[in-house]
């Protein structure tokens, strides 16, 4: 019996939340179409998510993609013996999954976490609360900027990211395997598509959408205390980096009917 | 702003060595070690299998697209599992650990900094590193590289799955050229990837955690921060490890 009420408070927790998550969802794309608007939130916010990002996916991408050409090229040796066909290969892995994925899960750990404590914080200490007294739309003023900075600064950091991993890996070809600039391009020429640069630009996008989303949700029902926010930062992260592998496999799929 | 960063790395390596002398010339508790065990294990289990099992389908459906204008689909299987188990699954895995692990024990750990439980432990003349830290610390090292591996088996069980459904070609022919691609150096190196990220989580989670100052705020920074620093840990540990193991590979080759 006790098991039975354990397992049906479980459920109908879990089917609250997945309302509440719907609810946040609607409300927030209701509100970034209705006026007014606030440019002023979303450019600040923009700031704190790309500008602020920036360094740390420059670095860690460049070191991502070092380690893909490495890892290409002994595939390569191993498979047909030589590995003249890395450069191709390699930029397709690159754009297609790892400047995209890569961008995401730091993002996530950066600015979603970032949000999550950020909104936690302000949950716990009834700032949220004093925003209602105030007639203000807790959702319009805090969830709507994040939102669309967010997919703004996915895109953006998504195209920077490529452009890094691309340099980099063109760096590490030409001092490590011995291919020339030219060589590396006109062999990427053959592989990569327009299209593929297209793609990574999509899913760089849905992937800012969803990182706001969660920790804001995380955030809104955080509970009281230190231990509370350090909880709702931890469950957004996790849930987001999720979400984010999740999506990226949906995408990847759609996108393979595309080409 | 290179000034704290130096401060920051090299904090976290005089920790680590405190964490190590701490208990040098005592008996480490072994029940609160395989509680920290236990903990971890069950928290992660889920998440891990989960985004092992989705990095293998993705790297199956992204090998399918290249490998198709060959004509060589028979060497998916081969090149999708080692490809995953070199480079892909423990770095992403690592990622999702880093976010789960990570921020957990950050969080954990600054709210007892925070409500001056740590304190209370000195106060009653125990050694918190010994007592709270050395536990944890070798918790998430043993329990995140075992987490690591079964990500890597789920993956090679995703990678599998997709095979068969996206690109069409049956179990047999998936599984017949993995034993001759993906050898033992293959394993053993993705596996010393593992420890050596899960090594490095460990460090700077307890580190930040142990370190953190300012109410519940604080607690939100010091998360965010792990997330961040164990991030960039693991990326920098990826390329060092992928270098060592090229060159491990050419010595052994003999080039």
């Amino acid at each position: 019996m006790h098991l039975m009420t354990a397992l049906g408070t479980q459920v109908t927790e879990m089917v609250w939340a997945f309302f509440e998550a719907v609810d946040l969802v609607g409300q927030t794309l209701w509100q970034a179409i209705k006026p007014p608007y606030r440019f002023k939130d979303v450019i600040q916010q923009l700031y704190f998510v790309a500008v602020g990002s920036a360094p740390i996916v420059i670095f860690s991408v460049a070191f991502a993609a070092i380690v893909t050409i490495i890892e290409a090229s002994f595939h390569m040796k191993l498979v047909i013996k030589n590995d003249a066909l890395v450069p191709g290969f390699a930029a397709l892995l690159i754009l297609r999954e790892l400047g995209p994925v890569v961008t995401a899960l730091l993002l996530t750990s950066r600015v979603g976490a970032g949000i999550a404590s950020e909104v936690g914080t302000m949950k716990v200490t009834e700032q949220i609360d004093a925003l209602k007294m105030l007639g203000i739309h807790p959702i319009k003023f805090i969830v709507v900027p994040r939102f669309l900075a967010c997919l703004i600064g996915g895109v953006l950091l998504t195209s920077l990211s490529n452009g890094i991993c691309l340099f980099s890996a063109v760096m590490v070809s030409k001092m490590k395997l011995g291919y020339t600039t030219g060589y590396f391009l006109s062999g990427m020429r053959v592989f990569v598509e327009f299209q593929d640069f297209l793609f990574a630009l999509v899913k760089g996008f849905f992937f800012g959408g969803i990182i706001p989303l969660m920790s804001c949700f995380y955030g809104f029902r955080c509970r009281s205390g230190a231990e509370g926010v350090g909880r709702a930062t931890t469950k957004s992260v996790v849930s987001s980096s999720v979400a984010i592998i999740i999506v990226d496999f949906i995408l990847s799929w759609v996108f393979s009917y595309l080409y | 702003m290179v000034l704290r960063l130096v401060e920051d790395i090299g904090g976290c390596v005089q920790f680590v060595g405190q964490v190590f002398s701490s208990v040098r010339h005592q008996k480490v508790s072994l029940h609160s070690l395989v509680d920290q065990i236990w903990n971890v294990t069950v928290q992660s289990m889920s998440t891990t299998s989960i985004a092992g099992f989705f990095v293998g389908a993705i790297m199956t459906v992204q090998f399918t697209m290249q490998i198709q204008e060959f004509g060589a689909l028979a060497y998916l299987g081969g090149l999708a599992t080692s490809g995953t188990i070199r480079e892909v699954g423990p770095l992403l895995i690592a990622f999702m650990l880093s976010g789960k692990i990570g921020a957990y024990t950050s969080a954990e750990l600054g709210t007892m900094r925070v409500t001056e439980q740590i304190d209370a432990i000195r106060c009653l003349g125990a050694d918190p590193i010994k007592e709270i830290i050395f536990p944890r610390f070798a918790g998430i090292v043993i329990s995140s590289f075992f987490l690591l591996g079964l990500g890597l088996v789920m993956s090679v069980w995703g990678g599998l799955f997709m095979g068969m459904f996206f690109s069409g070609i049956n179990m047999d022919e998936y599984l017949r050229y993995i034993p001759r691609i993906v050898n033992w150096g293959s394993i053993s190196g993705g596996l010393f990837k593992c420890f050596v990220f899960s090594v490095v989580l460990a460090s700077i989670c307890t580190y930040k955690g142990y370190t953190t100052r300012g109410g519940a705020k604080g607690v939100g920074r010091s998360v965010v921060q792990t997330a961040v620093a164990s991030m960039v840990g693991i990326v920098v540990a990826d390329w060092l490890t992928s270098f060592l193991m090229d060159v491990a590979t050419q010595i052994y080759l003999g080039v």
